[in-house]
């Protein structure tokens, strides 16, 4: 054995290694601000351009944006709380943003972001934004959302079924059911209708896309004068809707949650309806260009109802500088190429410029009912800190009932486990109830 | 006849057909997956990707191409694929070779080496080996972050160098080495490191290979960990990379196909460089990968 010649060549290796380990492995270099956030490649490219756009016009700044994939932010978020390393811009999921104010995680942005975006935002992107105990806006963004019916314009014609010219025309519920029976028995539809079970069963799209079905018949996931979900949520409006929804599935009217969420436009199109978010628009026209047509979400009782919300920024409370959190926001929120690139993504507008500026939604645009509708029925869902509670207890219940459970037992437990939530935190004062 | 065509005490060739059809339906069951997988990943739309999915056109592309890497394997813009591939590499590069030196050297010094309360070091071993990492994740990230290594390759790189299953693993190797050949290398004026090194790591190859695979697969296959301890593209791995295809509103399968073609390559490889090493030591150790 050669020990020397052994100790060296060892010796040399193991310096080699820590000396590549210490050049690949520094951490990368700190920022002026940072922003972290979700969203699709558009965009992360949008964002990535805003942010190089806002370096060039103010020399000596820096930011870091810090993307995390759509499925896994909350985790990211979470973790970032628990290591009091919020960054300085967060983008988060509208209905949780009372929870992050109540929480102590954000402060408010009235002052913080140009008067000029301020006063163009809508009456929904501002109510998304808003913390209703002090009124403040804490979170602004370019964008809101809704869910809107979609539809064969060809097949409803030959079946003779009313097509709604718009908000005010809705389709009634009895009128919605028998549609559903006619387009059961239609040849070539295997599906009357895709309510998107196949987004997943723990999915915020269940409250989100399901609870206009349950205002517009008369009740809510929670009483938002107590802030009681008892004797709301498992009341009989509740139920009776939810009921309805599930003798669709027993009918066999409702894409399955197996089968995708390609039904409506895949060859053959074997869901006749669609039950889908603004986004599903783009994926739709593709494959059926003009015969797509875009109709109100049906009026079940006396009031129409349609959600809103969608992902919006605001600013930590810990930013080590807020005022260029919001100067910064309020560049790329107003910079013509991120707008441009929201536009060609059929983003729905949360300004009244950018409404006014998008083909798809102005007045006479094939979207043009689904900024009606978010205008004259748009309900956010509960702006309460218990949402996250609200949010899961709803999308076990629904999950369950749809798979044929029952609707009074299972909304009774829902309601019970949101109640719950709120006393365990005293009310969340000041939230209390009435 | 060779020892390998013998059949096994019970079996027999009397169904021949019963063999070929279910080997057929098993391999298709396997395959059919990865393989529309690869087709999807040669179709540019997203939307086609879709529309065809359920059908058997979901199988079959008309017009190939390989646009969607060219989209992904870049090393600038805002999800540069090329550099999460790099990424992930340099972590495994890096994983490994720490990994296979710690866990060996601590497996050697507990099978082999005068220490007390060798049994007790054990057990507690066994006992760390059941805990999750999700339940020490959180703890984990301030440690990472209090020392500055938040966004780094050294955070996602330094934790896995030691894991109770692999030291567990090679003691138990190391452990049924025959006596004597320890002895002769004492004799013979070697120091315990040569002992480890020239001795005892040239006939455990395929236990190293077997920890080299599962170490490998599970430092590729990281998500969360990452998830956490990564802001920007510097350090971000694949795994996390593929996820930035699945956004809010829709998923760029195209894109993600040709992702996930990628990023299954690198184990590919790595499992049929050490494949017979690692079905030998498998059979031999019991362990399930």
């Amino acid at each position: 054995m050669t020990y020397p010649r052994f100790r060296l060549s060892a010796g040399l290796s193991a310096g080699a290694l820590i000396a590549a380990f210490a050049a690949f492995t520094a951490p990368a270099t700190a920022a002026d601000l940072k922003m972290m956030f979700q969203g699709d490649p558009y965009e992360v490219d949008a964002i990535g351009a805003a942010a190089k756009a806002f370096e060039a016009a103010n020399p000596g700044t820096s930011i870091e944006l810090i993307h995390t994939p759509h499925d896994s932010y909350n985790e990211k978020i979470g973790a970032a709380v628990s290591a009091h390393q919020l960054p300085d811009i967060v983008e988060l999921d509208a209905p949780f943003l009372s929870n992050y104010v109540w929480s102590g995680f954000l402060q408010p942005i009235d002052g913080l972001i140009d008067k000029k975006l301020l006063d163009d935002m809508t009456p929904s992107n501002i109510s998304q934004g808003t913390y209703p105990p002090d009124k403040k806006l804490y979170a602004t963004s370019l964008v809101d959302s809704t869910v809107v019916l979609y539809a064969s314009k060809k097949q409803l014609e030959s079946l003779k079924i009313r097509i709604p010219k718009g908000v005010d025309d809705a389709w009634t519920g009895e009128e919605f059911k028998a549609i559903l029976k006619r387009l059961s028995t239609a040849p070539g539809v295997k599906w009357p209708i895709d309510i998107f079970r196949g987004y997943g069963t723990k999915t915020e799209w269940i409250p989100y896309a399901y609870e206009p079905l349950l205002i517009s018949s008369g009740c809510d996931l929670i009483n938002r004068d107590t802030w009681k979900a008892s004797g709301r949520l498992d009341g009989k409006a509740c139920v009776d809707a939810a009921a309805m929804m599930a003798e669709w599935v027993k009918n066999g009217w409702v894409v399955p949650q197996s089968a995708g969420t390609n039904q409506f436009y895949a060859q053959g199109r074997p869901a006749a309806l669609a039950w889908g978010g603004h986004w599903f628009y783009s994926e739709a026209v593709k494959a059926m260009g003009d015969d797509l047509i875009v109709l109100p979400l049906p009026k079940f009782g006396d009031k129409a109802a349609s959600p809103n919300g969608t992902w919006i920024y605001a600013i930590s409370k810990d930013s080590a500088d807020p005022q260029l959190a919001g100067k910064f926001l309020s560049f790329m929120i107003q910079d013509p190429a991120f707008q441009k690139a929201h536009r060609d993504h059929s983003g729905f507008p949360g300004l009244k410029s950018f409404g006014a500026a998008s083909p798809l939604y102005a007045p006479g645009g094939p979207m043009a009912v689904a900024f009606e509708q978010a205008a004259k029925t748009a309900v956010p869902r509960p702006p309460h800190p218990a949402y996250p509670a609200i949010s899961l207890a709803t999308q076990t219940a629904f999950t369950n009932i749809l798979d044929g459970a029952d609707p009074q037992a299972d909304l009774t437990k829902a309601a019970a486990a949101i109640d719950a939530d709120i006393e365990d935190n005293d009310g969340y004062p000041p939230f209390g109830g009435k | 006849m060779t020892a390998i065509d013998t059949p096994l005490p019970g079996t027999s060739d009397r169904f021949p057909m019963i063999k070929i059809v279910s080997i057929a339906i098993i391999t298709f069951v396997v395959v059919s997956p990865l393989f529309l997988l690869a087709v999807a990943s040669l179709k540019p739309d997203r939307f086609q990707i879709l529309a065809e999915m359920g059908s058997f056109k979901a199988f079959w592309v008309d017009n190939p191409t390989l646009q969607n890497y060219r989209d992904i394997l870049t090393f600038s813009g805002n999800q540069p694929f090329a550099r999460y591939l790099t990424n992930s590499m340099i972590v495994l590069v890096f994983t490994l070779a720490g990994g296979m030196a710690f866990n060996s050297m601590a497996a050697f010094v507990l099978a082999w080496g005068r220490i007390p309360g060798r049994a007790i070091i054990l057990t507690a071993m066994i006992g760390l080996y059941i805990v999750p990492q999700e339940s020490i994740v959180l703890s984990l990230l301030n440690i990472v972050n209090s020392v500055g290594l938040a966004d780094s390759f050294s955070a996602q790189i330094l934790p896995f160098w030691a894991s109770p299953l692999y030291v567990f693993l090679l003691y138990q190797f190391f452990s049924q080495v025959p006596r004597d050949l320890y002895d002769a290398a004492i004799v013979d004026g070697a120091s315990p490191f040569q002992i480890y090194w020239k001795v005892f790591m040239p006939i455990s190859l395929p236990a190293l290979a077997t920890v080299a695979i599962l170490l490998g697969i599970e430092t590729w296959n990281q998500y969360l960990w990452p998830l956490l301890v990564t802001q920007s593209n510097y350090a971000r791995p694949i795994s996390v990379g593929i996820a930035g295809f699945f956004g809010a509103d829709s998923i760029y399968w195209n894109l993600a196909m040709a992702a996930s073609v990628m990023m299954m390559i690198p184990v590919l490889v790595l499992y049929l460089m050490f494949q017979k090493w690692f079905v030998s030591s498998v059979i031999s150790s019991g362990v399930k990968g």
